[in-house]
C-alpha cells in the first residue's frame, strides 16, 4: 500500500515540477507579495526618513518665533516640512496630506505670552499621516509657544478633553520640572486627536479640506476601495477577455477567421473592442456599487469620470491583449497574470493608499497604470478635481494604453499574421 | 482563365529549422477536379495544405492557387477558397446560426446575401430545426457538419478538406460523403485529406500520395492499383457470371492457380443497410 501511495505521490510531485505555472504560483508569487508587503508595512513602522509625513508650511509671519517654530517641525523626524504657498490649496487637491499656515501675528502673540494661533489643514482620508503629524505636533506647538503658555495650553487642553484633576495636576508638574517631550519621533507613536478638544487649547485651527464640503469617512474608504479594487478586477477581466485569443487558437476558430479575407488588424482590434467594452462595464456596475453604498461621489465630473475610465480600460485591455500574444497557452497566461496583476495592484496603490509608503514606493508605483488610475479617481472622488485636474493620469494612461497595444499588435503579427 | 489549373505547385520545399517538412514537392490540380491527399503522419500534407491556403510561406519552389500567389495575393486568394478544418473550429456558446452569420460577415457576406447563404448552409446540414441551438448542445456528427458548410458560405471554388469525418457515426459520414459529391457535382474543385483510404477511393477522381515531402505516387485509385498490381505480379481478375464455382474448378483441373471472392459488401454496407441512411442527432 505504502509503495503504491509512494507510486502516486511521486508521479505527481514530477508533474508539479513540470508545472511552471505552479511553481509560479506556489513559491514566486507568495516571495513578491511578501516582499511588497513587507516594504509597505516596515515603513509604516519604522522612523525612517523614506516614511516621513510630507506636510506643506505657509509663514505669513515670518517672524523670529514662526521660524523657530518651522526649525522645530524641520527637526522632528517622522515629519518632511516642504515650504510652500498657498497650502490650503495644495491640501485640497491632495499634494499633501497636511499642511500647516502660520499667520501674522504669530510672534507677537508668542512675545505677549499669549496663545498663539496657527491652522492646520488636513485631508482626512490620510488619517494614519494626521495622527502621525497629531503626534509630533503638540510637543512642538509647547515649545514653540514658551513654558509659561505651553503649560496653560496643556492645562486647558487636558480640561477640555476631560482628564481628571490628578492627571492634570501630573502635568502641570512636569512643565514646572521643564520636563516637556523633546523627542518628536518617539510622540508620534502616540496619536493625539486634535477633534477632541485639543486643537483649541493648542491654539490650533483644524480644516478637513479635501473630500467636499461634507466628507465622511464611509466616503473617503470608500473612495479607495472601490477605486482600488475596481482596477484589480479590471486588470482580471481583461487578462481573461484577452485569453480568449488563445482560446480561439486551440480551437481552431482563430485560424478560420485569420482565413477570411478582411481579417488581420479588425481581429485585435475588435478584441480591444470586446476588451474594452466588458472593462467599461465592469467599472460602471462596480462605481454605481460604490455610490450607493458608500456614498463615493461618482457624479462630481461625469465626463471627467468617463475619459478617465476609458484610459484606464484602454490601459488594462492593452496590458490584457499583451499579456496573451506574448503567452503560448492559456494555462501560463492565468499564471502570469495572476503574478503581474497581484504585484501591480500591491504597488500601484490598488490594496492600501500609497499615500502611507515610503517615497521610493510611491515612485515604484507609478510605473504600474495601477497608480495612476488611482490617483485620477481619487482625484476626481475624493479631491473634487475636473478632467484638467487629473490629466496628467489620463494622458499617462492613455499612453500605456498606446504603449501595450502597440506591443500587442507586434506580437500578434509576428505570431498570427505575417506568414512564416 | 478557367483553363489553367486550381493548383500548380513546382519544386515546393518548406524548412521548419533544420528539417524540411515539404522537400521538392510537385502537382497539379485541374479545375473541378477532386484529389484525395494522402500520406502517413508527418508526410507533409498538413503543411502543404497551409501553403496553399495562405497561412504558411514557402521557403523556395513555385505556388499558383486560382491562378494567385497565396503569399502575395492572400486577401483576394481567401475569398476563394474554404477550408474545412479536421477540428470543430466553432464557437461552442454560439447558436449554429449564429455561428454561420459571424464567418459569413468575415468573408464579406452582409444582409440578404448572408441571410440566404446561412438558410442555405443549415439546410444543407440539416440542421435548420437546430439553428437556435448552441453548438454545445450539438452531437459530435451535427458539429462535423456545421464545420463543413461553415466553410462553404462564401461559395468557393476551391475547397480543402482536411479530415471532415473524423469521430463521426456512418449516418453523418454518408451525410458528409453527400455534401462532398454536390461539391463536385457543381464543378468545386476539391482537395480531400483523410487516413480513411476508402473514402478517397469513393469520393476522389485522383490520388496524390505523399511521403517525406514528396509526391511518391500520383494518379486515378485504378491507376495506382495498376501500377502496384505491375510492380508486385499481382494476379488477375476473371468475372465468370453465375457458374463461378464451376469455372473454379475447371481452371484448377487445367493447373491454374484460382481463388473464388464472393463480390460481398464492406462493413459500412452492412452498417448503414442494418441501421439505415437517416442522420441520428440525438445524443442518449
Amino acid at each position: 500500500m505504502l509503495r503504491t501511495a509512494w507510486t502516486v505521490a511521486a508521479k505527481d510531485l514530477r508533474l508539479f515540477l513540470r508545472d511552471q505555472v505552479a511553481l509560479l504560483m506556489s513559491f514566486a508569487l507568495p516571495i513578491v507579495l511578501a516582499t511588497v508587503f513587507g516594504a509597505a508595512m516596515s515603513s509604516m513602522m519604522d522612523d525612517e526618513p523614506a516614511s516621513r509625513v510630507e506636510v506643506h508650511f505657509e509663514d505669513l509671519d515670518q517672524s523670529p518665533q514662526s521660524k523657530a517654530l518651522l526649525f522645530e517641525l524641520q527637526s522632528c523626524a517622522a515629519l518632511r516640512i516642504e515650504l510652500r504657498n498657498d497650502v490650503r490649496a495644495r491640501v485640497e487637491n491632495g499634494a499633501a496630506p497636511a499642511a500647516i499656515l502660520v499667520p501674522a501675528g504669530f510672534g507677537a502673540d508668542v512675545a505677549a505670552g499669549r496663545k498663539p494661533r496657527i491652522v492646520l489643514y488636513r485631508d482626512p482620508a490620510k488619517e494614519i499621516e494626521q495622527q502621525i503629524l497629531a503626534g509630533n505636533l503638540v510637543p512642538v506647538l509647547m515649545r514653540a509657544a514658551g513654558p509659561a503658555v505651553a503649560k496653560e495650553m496643556t492645562k486647558r487642553g487636558m480640561e477640555a478633553m476631560g482628564f481628571p484633576a490628578g492627571m492634570r495636576d501630573m502635568a502641570e508638574s512636569m512643565f514646572d520640572s521643564r520636563a516637556v517631550p523633546a523627542q518628536a519621533g518617539e510622540s508620534s507613536k502616540n496619536p493625539f486627536d486634535f477633534d477632541e478638544g485639543g486643537a483649541e487649547a493648542l491654539g490650533l485651527s483644524v480644516e478637513d479640506v479635501a473630500g467636499g464640503p461634507n466628507p465622511s469617512r464611509k466616503a473617503a474608504g470608500g473612495s479607495h476601495a472601490i477605486a482600488g479594487i475596481a482596477v484589480m478586477m479590471l486588470l482580471f477581466g481583461l487578462s481573461a477577455c484577452g485569453g480568449t485569443i488563445l482560446e480561439e487558437e486551440v480551437s481552431g476558430t482563430l485560424q478560420r477567421v485569420r482565413l477570411t479575407p478582411n481579417a488581420g488588424a479588425s481581429v485585435l482590434l475588435g478584441k480591444m473592442i470586446f476588451t474594452v467594452a466588458v472593462g467599461l462595464a465592469q467599472l460602471v456596475v462596480l462605481f454605481a456599487y460604490g455610490g450607493l453604498v458608500f456614498e463615493v461621489p461618482i457624479l462630481h465630473d461625469p465626463i471627467a469620470l468617463v475619459v478617465h475610465s476609458v484610459a484606464v480600460a484602454c490601459a488594462a485591455a492593452g496590458f490584457g491583449l499583451c499579456l496573451a500574444v506574448l503567452c503560448r497557452t492559456r494555462k501560463q497566461l492565468e499564471g502570469l497574470s495572476t503574478l503581474l496583476i497581484l504585484t501591480m495592484s500591491a504597488l500601484g496603490g490598488s490594496w492600501f493608499p500609497l499615500a502611507i509608503v515610503p517615497e521610493w514606493f510611491r515612485t515604484v508605483g507609478h510605473f504600474t497604470l495601477n497608480a495612476w488610475a488611482m490617483d485620477g479617481y481619487q482625484g476626481l472622488f475624493w479631491y473634487g478635481k475636473d478632467l484638467g485636474g487629473i490629466a496628467v493620469d489620463v494622458a499617462v494612461l492613455f499612453a500605456i494604453a498606446a504603449a501595450t497595444s502597440g506591443l500587442a499588435w507586434v506580437g500578434w503579427r509576428r505570431r498570427f499574421e505575417r506568414i512564416a | 482563365m478557367d483553363s489553367l489549373p486550381a493548383i500548380e505547385v513546382r519544386d515546393l520545399v518548406k524548412r521548419f529549422g533544420a528539417a524540411r517538412a515539404v522537400d521538392g514537392l510537385s502537382l497539379a490540380v485541374r479545375r473541378g477536379e477532386s484529389l484525395g491527399f494522402l500520406g502517413p503522419n508527418g508526410a507533409g500534407k498538413t503543411t502543404t495544405i497551409r501553403i496553399l491556403s495562405t497561412l504558411v510561406a514557402p521557403t523556395s519552389g513555385s505556388v499558383s492557387v486560382l491562378g494567385l500567389d497565396p503569399v502575395r495575393q492572400s486577401a483576394a486568394l481567401r475569398g476563394r477558397i474554404g477550408v474545412v478544418p479536421q477540428e470543430i473550429a466553432l464557437y461552442d456558446g454560439l447558436t449554429a446560426r449564429e455561428n454561420l452569420e459571424f464567418f459569413g460577415r468575415m468573408h464579406g457576406l452582409e444582409r440578404a446575401r448572408l441571410r440566404e447563404a446561412v438558410d442555405r448552409a443549415l439546410d444543407e446540414a440539416e440542421l435548420a430545426e437546430r439553428a437556435q441551438d448552441r453548438v454545445q448542445a450539438y452531437s459530435g456528427g451535427m458539429k462535423r457538419r456545421l464545420n463543413l458548410v461553415a466553410a462553404l458560405l462564401h461559395d468557393p471554388e476551391l475547397v480543402f478538406l482536411d479530415e471532415p469525418t473524423v469521430g463521426i457515426d456512418p449516418q453523418s459520414r454518408n451525410h458528409v460523403f453527400e455534401l462532398v459529391d454536390r461539391l463536385r457535382a457543381a464543378g468545386t474543385t476539391l482537395v480531400y485529406t483523410t487516413h480513411q483510404l476508402g473514402e478517397v477511393e469513393r469520393l476522389c477522381d485522383r490520388i496524390v500520395i505523399l511521403d517525406r515531402g514528396r509526391t511518391i505516387a500520383a494518379g486515378t485509385f485504378d491507376e495506382l492499383r495498376r501500377g502496384i498490381a505491375r510492380a508486385s505480379g499481382a494476379r488477375g481478375k476473371l468475372e465468370v457470371g453465375a457458374r463461378a464455382t464451376e469455372a473454379l474448378a475447371a481452371l484448377r483441373a487445367a493447373g491454374i492457380e484460382a481463388r473464388l471472392d464472393e463480390d460481398l459488401p464492406d462493413l459500412e454496407q452492412v452498417f448503414l443497410t442494418l441501421t439505415g441512411h437517416a442522420l441520428r442527432d440525438e445524443d442518449l
